[in-house]
């Protein structure tokens, strides 16, 4: 049971990750490769907020939206818009703005961040003081459930419900959604389309920074801490299928459990073979991912 | 209303319109005729800014609208049914409505009577998907979306290609009654003769992207036709 909380909240990680993610290339069909930045920038948004403003790790949740929501506005804004329909060039710009973001980072921070981070001391120690009540652990089912990992799981809910409606409940939702599927129909109905974009673009980005929050609660901070989220993340979006939120959740939940649990019976590498394997095969046997609904 | 001065519109590095001088005017239905592939759909296209690069003038109601965005455009009051018609999946008969409702300039986001006076079969089925309904169907929907938008002209891409002979009348009727019942200017790409003698007022045959023969539609003679529009 404990193992498969912590599946629970990989997989919700990997949710709000490859949420941001699927939203932006749903909607324009980038591949936002400083994705994973977001989520370091949400963390150290986080350890700032905490250390300097005072802030407690709720406090920071949208905070860190609003900050990475603003990176992906500026991003969108002033490289991505110029590179639309050109896949590579997008690919290969947004991989130098994550390398941009790390190194800046890298640079003003160090690689202690704060004189409390030591490389290799493993993920008790917290660079982001967590509220006590959630480093407690509740009894469920015979087993002993940190309520951290509860509330992880809880917020990709929530997450997941704001999107839910925030997609298909709201003018908005529809004009991205129009957008998403025929970009000239949508802009002749009178939808800036481009600010359509920005909008997705920072929201998707903000998603991620609320992951960094999460994330900076029970791993070390350090430049270059979301880039295995990216590539998880795409490997979500890919298994569950393009466009579909609730391929996206079920993805990253069945991902983040098959992790966990080869992880805890046998070890980390191996973990991540058998989630490589297992997505090559969903892509071999089901190209278009799991989840996909066909319409007329 | 809406006048194109020597317009010249590329797609990529094709070159498609050459050298354009037309107008239309207000009240009008003018159409659009010619073989495929000689520029009609990438003229209507340049009219709403759609993925083409064009160099000369395009006015719409005394403002040179060529430079503006295609969002823009609609907001000025060109309403557009494209070709395939493009309903949004997911979205349902209401929705797929309603988005055109973004380019009005009033912010409302009501159906305009008009729509269900031409199309009451929509105002049945207003909560099934867009895309479940049949071609014909979707052809109203998509005239009805671009109606929302409240136009002073309505360009339409083939309204009747592909659609239900049954369903054929009613669009046909439906275009002809925007244009006399309502005075909409109307811009229709048409292949169908008859259709487009029973509507337009006048006419322009392109070819080559060039306009090979233009006039009132009393003009349309058989030799014309012939000439530019058989295989």
């Amino acid at each position: 049971m404990e193992t498969f909380v912590i599946g629970l909240s990989i997989g919700s990680i990997l949710f709000m990750v490859a949420l941001g993610l699927a939203i932006i290339y749903g909607t324009m069909k980038v591949i936002n490769l400083a994705h994973g930045e977001m989520v370091m920038i949400g963390a150290y948004t986080t350890v700032l907020a905490t250390k300097h403003l005072g802030f407690n790790l709720y406090l920071c949740i949208p905070l860190a939206f609003l900050v990475t929501a603003a990176f992906g506005y500026v991003i969108e804004r002033t490289v991505v818009r110029r590179l639309y329909g050109r896949l590579l060039d997008t690919l290969l710009a947004t991989w130098g703005i994550a390398l941009i973001l790390q190194q800046l980072i890298r640079i003003h921070f160090g690689l202690a961040l704060f004189g409390i981070h030591i490389d290799g001391l493993g993920s008790d120690l917290q660079n982001v003081p967590v509220p006590s009540e959630l480093q407690q652990a509740f009894q469920f089912l015979g087993a002993n459930i940190p309520v951290y990992r509860a509330f992880i799981f809880v917020m990709a809910l929530v997450l997941g419900a704001v999107s839910w409606w925030l997609i298909f409940k709201t003018r908005f939702g529809s004009q991205l959604r129009a957008v998403s599927v025929a970009r000239n129909t949508a802009a002749a109905c009178g939808i800036n389309d481009k600010r359509v974009n920005t909008l997705a673009f920072a929201y998707g980005s903000g998603l991620a920074g609320i992951a960094g929050v999460l994330v900076s609660g029970f791993k070390t901070v350090s430049p270059d801490m979301g880039t295995p989220y990216v590539v998880d993340a795409f490997l979500v979006v890919v298994a569950g299928g393009v466009g579909h939120l609730m391929g996206t959740l079920l993805s990253a939940g069945i991902l983040g459990e098959v992790q966990s649990f080869v992880a805890t019976w046998l070890n980390d590498v191996y973990g991540r073979t058998v989630l490589f394997t297992v997505v090559i095969l969903i892509l071999l046997f089901k190209p278009q991912g799991l989840f996909v609904t066909k319409s007329r | 209303m809406l006048k194109f001065s020597n317009l010249n519109v590329f797609y990529g590095t094709s070159h498609i319109i050459h050298g354009l001088d037309m107008e239309v005017r207000k009240g009008e239905t003018f159409c659009l005729l010619g073989r495929n592939g000689v520029g009609k759909t990438t003229l209507l296209r340049s009219l709403l800014g759609i993925d083409v690069r064009t160099t000369g003038s395009i006015k719409f109601e005394g403002d040179e609208i060529s430079r503006d965005l295609t969002y823009e455009r609609a907001r000025k009051g060109i309403g557009y049914v494209p070709q395939g018609r493009e309903i949004v999946p997911g979205l349902s008969v209401l929705d797929n409505i309603l988005l055109g409702c973004n380019a009005r300039k009033d912010g409302q986001a009501s159906v305009p009577d008009l729509v269900w006076t031409l199309f009451p079969f929509l105002k049945e089925h207003l909560n099934r998907r867009g895309t479940n309904l049949s071609g014909g169907q979707q052809q109203q929907l998509a005239i009805a979306r671009a109606l929302a938008t409240d136009p002073s002209i309505l360009v339409l891409d083939e309204p009747t290609e592909g659609i239900q002979p049954n369903i054929v009348e009613d669009i046909e009727k439906a275009i002809i009654s925007l244009n006399r019942d309502h005075g909409l200017t109307i811009i229709l790409v048409e292949q169908k003769i008859r259709f487009a003698r029973t509507a337009a007022h006048r006419f322009a045959i392109l070819e080559k992207g060039r306009i090979a023969a233009a006039g009132d539609t009393a003009e349309l003679s058989n030799d014309l036709i012939r000439k530019h529009m058989s295989l």
